[in-house]
């Protein structure tokens, strides 16, 4: 015990000192963050102002077109919270009577220049009159459909008010028939109570489950690398001369998984501060997310947390004791971190439909388990004995686990020569 | 004084190879014991399952040093000294050494003055905090050592501990085993070099291709080989020497030869023969060192063939 704490404590003190871990823990939630702020922010500002040239055959929709700040608002209500805003400067012509495409010529030549236009948008003469009328939108970028679709539907919008107008109806009323509705996504317990959800929450559950999965493979990654570089600097000779290779194990498992509970405790302290903050915001908002940050969240998370480390960490620790160099090491565990990594490239459909039966499996199997029940319990509300099996499977496959990983370490970590065969590994477990 | 250690019919395989063929062999306490034998004899494997690290496939390794009252293994009142230094070089020196007293079952708050001891007396008192990779290799074994010895073992095993060491700190290190004898300590010393074994051991244990082959107190052994060595000085060609029937084997180096006498033969003879030849400034009849016990033992036979450790 007391040997077992001294493998511990040095464990421990050596990870958290590593600039590795300094840097992990302010820089994750940084790329978090980023990776959520920085599309956004790309996608609302960063991408610049678009200059588009709108060639109207029609010669009647320049209302449609009159100057960025007036169309948007007039849009907001139809496409609220789905498209995203992005400025544009638009040169209307209005070409009545002409040959549009004609009209286009010398913009089009323009496409690209220093001055010139990043897009030409074509609304044929016969757009009100004709069903099978064609936009056209030119660009140097065939991928620009978010400008290309932004102006379809705002010339779309006009023309279907026009069209009315035409059949004799009011502003007013138009406006009224146009107007689409929004949806509120509404989340029922099981109590009956209506929770309101949202996208937030979509975001939140993900960053969560990142927190939840990113570290286990990191710090698994580490514990294979610490039994290497032990070996390698052969202080694993006077370790087994002076501790039992199960007291190691046990050891240097839970510093690690100690690292990695300090870790996580650091970021959700961060997270529940930043996430009080904008989960506030978002409630001014409209968008409830204080539901997923509930003490059971947090209680389920420190549980699967420790579950889906523990079991990491100990096929990584296998792989670090069969294991001579890193290079070889991360040969033989790639193919293992894909297949553990499964409900990672499956968290898309298990977050928007956690009670299906692929979701529900994996959430029961061992290895995918924690992960996969940590996501149901977050956007759902799996039944009590669903999280008990996936727990208790859990903890039986750590055991199992645990078991082989002694076994092959008090062989593995000794021996310096080739990788082992799975035959010689299959003899390693047998022998005491 | 008792045994503090018997290995019993000690014997271990690996794959097809006998690193260790029934080992038998007692080590007698405030003695320094060499364990003798060429790379790859199998001193380093039977050290391994003395220390635990390997489980020896037949065989037993008992401690007779009985216990200290604490109830905890024999093995935390063994200090080891692998071949290969083994440190976490990242670590500062003080923290490390805490470190391997404490996996021998140690309270650090109590080792700490005994770190500051050991650190004064290796001059490394000024290095203290550096960490181990910033120390040159010379100083690195040093900590080893220290490491090896800072628990209080009763039973010291150190495995070729001189190995890249400069001269004067190879002069420390057996300055330091002969304190540590006197101070009642037992020390198991592995090592191929004979001079050295000659220089410090007590009694000596052979090992070749995993076999004890000869075994007993220094003394016992040089005078049972009896006095069959032949050292001669001379001026001239003395190549001619190792074909005289009387000589078993002979290193011829310029002008100097270490002759080991065939059975019966009579160094007289050799004189005669050397005589008509050379001029001779030296003419010596000795007791054999340990090197001639050894190549007459075993032969001067390559051991490429055998298992590396």
């Amino acid at each position: 015990m007391k040997k077992t704490l001294a493998i511990f404590k040095r464990e421990y003190l050596a990870a958290v000192r590593k600039k590795m871990f300094i840097i992990m823990t302010f820089l994750m939630p940084l790329l978090m963050i980023g990776a959520f702020m920085v599309p956004t922010m790309l996608m609302e500002g960063g991408l610049g102002e678009k200059r588009v040239a709108v060639i109207d055959g029609t010669g009647q929709l320049g209302e449609a077109f009159k100057g960025p700040e007036k169309a948007e608002k007039s849009e907001m209500p139809m496409r609220r919270g789905r498209d995203i805003p992005q400025q544009m400067a638009v040169e209307y012509v209005a070409a009545t009577g002409a040959d549009a495409d004609k009209a286009a010529k010398p913009y089009v030549a323009r496409l690209g220049e220093k001055n010139g236009f990043d897009g030409v948008f074509v609304i044929p003469p016969d757009a009100l009159t004709t069903e099978t009328a064609k936009l056209k939108y030119y660009s140097r970028a065939a991928t620009d459909f978010m400008t290309q679709g932004r102006l379809a539907s705002r010339t779309n919008r006009y023309v279907q008010e026009r069209r009315l107008a035409s059949r004799g109806m009011t502003s007013a009323d138009i406006e009224k028939l146009l107007t689409e509705l929004t949806v509120q996504p509404v989340q029922i317990s099981k109590s009956g109570e209506e929770k309101k959800g949202g996208v937030a929450n979509f975001f939140v559950g993900f960053i969560l489950v990142a927190l939840l999965f990113i570290p286990s493979f990191i710090y698994g990654l580490e514990t294979m690398r610490g039994i290497i570089q032990e070996k390698t600097d052969r202080v694993v000779e006077v370790l087994v001369s002076s501790v039992s290779a199960k007291q190691l194990l046990v050891g240097k498992v839970l510093g690690v998984a100690a690292v990695g509970l300090t870790q996580i405790g650091i970021w959700l302290t961060m997270a529940a501060l930043a996430g009080g903050y904008f989960a506030t915001a978002a409630k001014v908002g409209g968008d409830n997310s204080f539901q997923l940050l509930r003490a059971s969240t947090f209680l389920y998370f420190i549980i699967f947390f420790l579950l889906s480390y523990m079991t990491y960490v100990c096929v990584y620790a296998i792989g670090g004791s069969v294991c001579n160099s890193e290079k070889e090491a991360q040969q033989l565990i790639m193919p293992i971190t894909m297949t553990m990594m499964l409900p990672w490239f499956l968290m898309g459909p298990i977050i928007t439909n956690p009670e299906s039966k692929l979701a529900v499996g994996l959430s029961l199997a061992p290895v995918w388990g924690p992960l996969t029940m940590y996501v149901r319990t977050l956007v759902a509300e799996p039944p009590m004995w669903h999280v008990a099996v996936s727990i208790v499977v859990s903890l039986i496959t750590i055991s199992l686990f645990f078991w082989i990983t002694a076994k092959i370490f008090r062989v593995g970590i000794l021996s310096y020569g080739k990788r082992p065969t799975i035959p010689e590994l299959w003899k390693w477990l047998k022998i005491a | 004084m008792g045994d503090i250690l018997a290995v019993r019919d000690v014997s271990k395989v690996f794959g097809d190879v006998r690193a260790v063929d029934g080992v038998s062999f007692t080590v007698r306490r405030g003695t320094i014991t060499g364990l003798l034998g060429r790379n790859g004899a199998g001193k380093t494997t039977t050290i391994r399952m003395i220390t635990g690290i390997f489980m020896p496939d037949s065989g037993d390794i008992r401690w007779l040093g009985g216990g200290d009252g604490s109830g905890s293994s024999f093995r935390d009142r063994i200090g080891y000294l692998p071949e290969e230094r083994g440190l976490y070089r990242q670590m500062k020196l003080v923290e490390l050494l805490l470190f391997l007293a404490e996996i021998k079952g140690k309270r650090p708050a109590d080792m700490r003055p005994k770190v500051d001891e050991w650190l004064e007396r290796f001059e490394l008192t000024e290095k203290r905090d550096a960490k181990v990779e910033e120390l040159s290799k010379g100083n690195q074994q040093k900590v080893q050592l220290i490491g090896t010895l800072l628990h209080d073992p009763e039973l010291i095993i150190l495995d070729e501990p001189q190995s890249g060491l400069d001269p004067v700190n190879m002069v420390l290190v057996r300055n330091l085993l002969r304190d540590l004898r006197a101070e009642g300590k037992t020390i198991l010393l592995s090592t191929h070099m004979m001079g050295e074994a000659e220089k410090m051991a007590d009694e000596i244990i052979l090992i070749h291709r995993g076999k004890v082959v000869l075994e007993g107190s220094l003394d016992h052994v040089r005078g049972a080989a009896g006095k069959n060595a032949l050292h001669i000085d001379f001026d001239g060609d003395g190549a001619f020497l190792g074909a005289l029937p009387q000589v078993k084997h002979a290193a011829i180096v310029s002008n100097s030869a270490e002759i080991t006498l065939a059975d019966g033969a009579d160094p007289q003879q050799i004189l005669e023969a050397a005589v008509g030849r050379l001029r001779i400034r030296r003419f010596e009849l000795a007791v054999p060192s340990l090197e001639q016990i050894f190549i007459e033992k075993v032969g001067t036979e390559t051991l490429s063939h055998e298992v590396a450790r």
